[in-house]
């Protein structure tokens, strides 16, 4: 299975990503988190701590190098390129822009490529973190992900874009909308009035996942089980089936 | 002033954009304001709502024998703000790159070009050289790093108390200063108290030079899509974007 994750920036694609990639893992799954973010934070929501994160070296940038000399297969730059997060789960980065000449994004691998060509079926469960906005989700392709999880929280920025994400979106592959730090039936009125009537799958607002954003921490390695992990591993629960025995 | 907002996605940096904008329009700047990003954020905070009547800049491009893009004969980059830029309130004039439509981007890509060259060609205009210049850029460093807003020669990273908000914040800061002449200063939004200040700064690793409160009415302002500045005029994180004006303005 490939899941893709969308998105205003600051919505909580991220750490949506994190908890989501880590949940499949618990559920007994082989998980590769592959952040397609230019600006790459996955490593930290999924556990792996901010200064580690910072440390990753992206697939593109280390092909760039040179740091493999034959013609690299997928599989062989997520063997080589990935790292090792909790509960099993391989981070890979796609692509990072770190100096001020980055080079023709059109030529060598870009995280729309990782996206489209790593396999996920039943051997494994892919989950992409994409770049804030739109761009990533306007080239895709029907069969490049076999959902897409919108994440929008209760701000007319935030829910304009996911308007438009799932606009896009929707024609392409299963939609599921994520309503992220929803505090009351206010917040979830002012959501519907922008997405209409359709399912919303709600993250309560949550001082333990807060917590864990400022400091840097996994919210699934803070507290499993407060309100907004819960609502994430029971979506997963959901997308997975029945969990698979060890 | 020649200025660019930077940041994580998330971390305040339209509504500091926009705040920015109107506060020095009112002490009588002329403000053009640039907006690169292809998703909504500037409109919303200087006041025009989601989709106010755009003038794109497609009519701007036409393809060479190369099918490269370029401008149409005639227009520089002084009759390109006049045709093309609109108008926001306060006199502010408002040049948008373009937003993405439900067809992806292959609709706004002449737009897109023609914005591009028309930034790197804005200091080509005299008349221009008193004029205020104030980029919201999108989230994260892509438009850093491909020079979306060579007019600016202060990046303010816009950091909220978070580790991964901070992350971004250096990163963007770094390429900043790897070119020669350019300025990246700090400020910390949506603080709750000196503790966040504290936390900001050790975790970007040096001082902000100021720090936007949490605030209740930017908030509201925020989940409604109007202007702070309109809707919470009197609210401490408008105060804190006046001291910051008059902080750059010193710089």
């Amino acid at each position: 299975m490939k899941i893709a994750v969308a998105g205003k920036g600051g919505a909580g694609k991220t750490t949506v990503s994190g908890t989501v990639a880590r949940a499949f893992a618990r559920a007994g799954h082989e998980v590769l988190a592959l952040d397609a973010d230019a600006n790459p934070m996955l490593g930290v929501s999924l556990g792996v701590g901010p200064e580690r994160t910072e440390l990753l070296l992206g697939v593109r940038q280390g092909l760039e190098t040179g740091e493999v000399e034959h013609e690299p297969t997928i599989e062989g730059m997520v063997e080589r390129f990935g790292a090792d997060a909790p509960d099993g789960v391989r981070l890979v980065v796609a692509s990072r822009i770190d100096n001020d000449s980055p080079g023709c994004q059109c030529c060598g691998v870009s995280p729309d490529q990782l996206l489209r060509e790593l396999e996920g079926g039943d051997r494994r469960t892919v989950i992409c973190d994409l770049e804030a906005g739109l761009g990533t989700l306007a080239r895709l392709e029907p069969g490049n992900a076999d959902a897409v999880l919108v994440v929008a929280n209760p701000s007319a920025k935030a829910l304009e874009v996911a308007r438009r994400a799932i606009e896009i979106a929707e024609d392409k592959t299963e939609v599921i909308v994520l309503a992220n730090r929803v505090r009351d039936h206010a917040d979830l009125d002012a959501i519907r009035a922008v997405l209409g009537d359709r399912e919303l799958i709600v993250i309560p607002e949550d001082p333990s996942i807060a917590r864990a954003d400022r400091d840097g921490l996994a919210p699934i390695d803070l507290d499993e089980d407060s309100p907004g992990v819960t609502a994430v591993v029971a979506l997963v629960d959901r997308l997975a089936g029945a969990p698979v025995p060890a | 002033m020649r200025l660019a907002v930077v940041g994580k996605g998330g971390a305040g940096k339209s509504v500091v954009a926009g705040t920015m904008a109107r506060v020095l329009a009112r002490q009588g700047e002329r403000v053009l304001a640039l907006d690169s990003d292809l998703l909504p954020g500037l409109t919303l905070s200087l006041g025009l709502g989601a989709d106010p009547a755009l003038a794109p800049m497609g009519e701007a491009a036409e393809k060479d024998e190369n099918g490269r893009w370029r401008l149409k004969p005639g227009i520089g980059p002084a009759r390109a703000v006049q045709r093309f830029a609109i108008d926001a309130p306060d006199g502010i004039r408002l040049l948008q790159a373009g937003k993405t439509p439900r067809e992806g981007l292959e609709p706004i890509m002449g737009s897109f070009n023609a914005y591009y060259r028309v930034v790197h060609r804005l200091g080509d205009v005299k008349s221009f050289e008193s004029w205020t210049m104030l980029g919201d850029l999108p989230a994260g460093p892509r438009h850093i790093a491909f020079d979306w807003a060579p007019f600016a020669r202060t990046y303010v990273v816009v950091v909220q108390p978070t580790a991964q908000s901070a992350l971004a914040g250096r990163r963007v800061a770094r390429i900043v200063r790897m070119r020669e002449g350019l300025k990246a200063v700090y400020i910390a939004n949506r603080v709750t108290g000196k503790a966040d200040v504290t936390h900001v700064e050790r975790l970007v690793g040096e001082r902000v030079i100021a720090a936007l409160p949490a605030d209740d009415g930017v908030a509201e302002a925020e989940r409604l899509g109007l202007a702070p500045i309109d809707h919470a005029p009197d609210s401490p994180a408008v105060a804190e974007v006046e001291r910051l004006v008059a902080t750059l303005a010193n710089l």
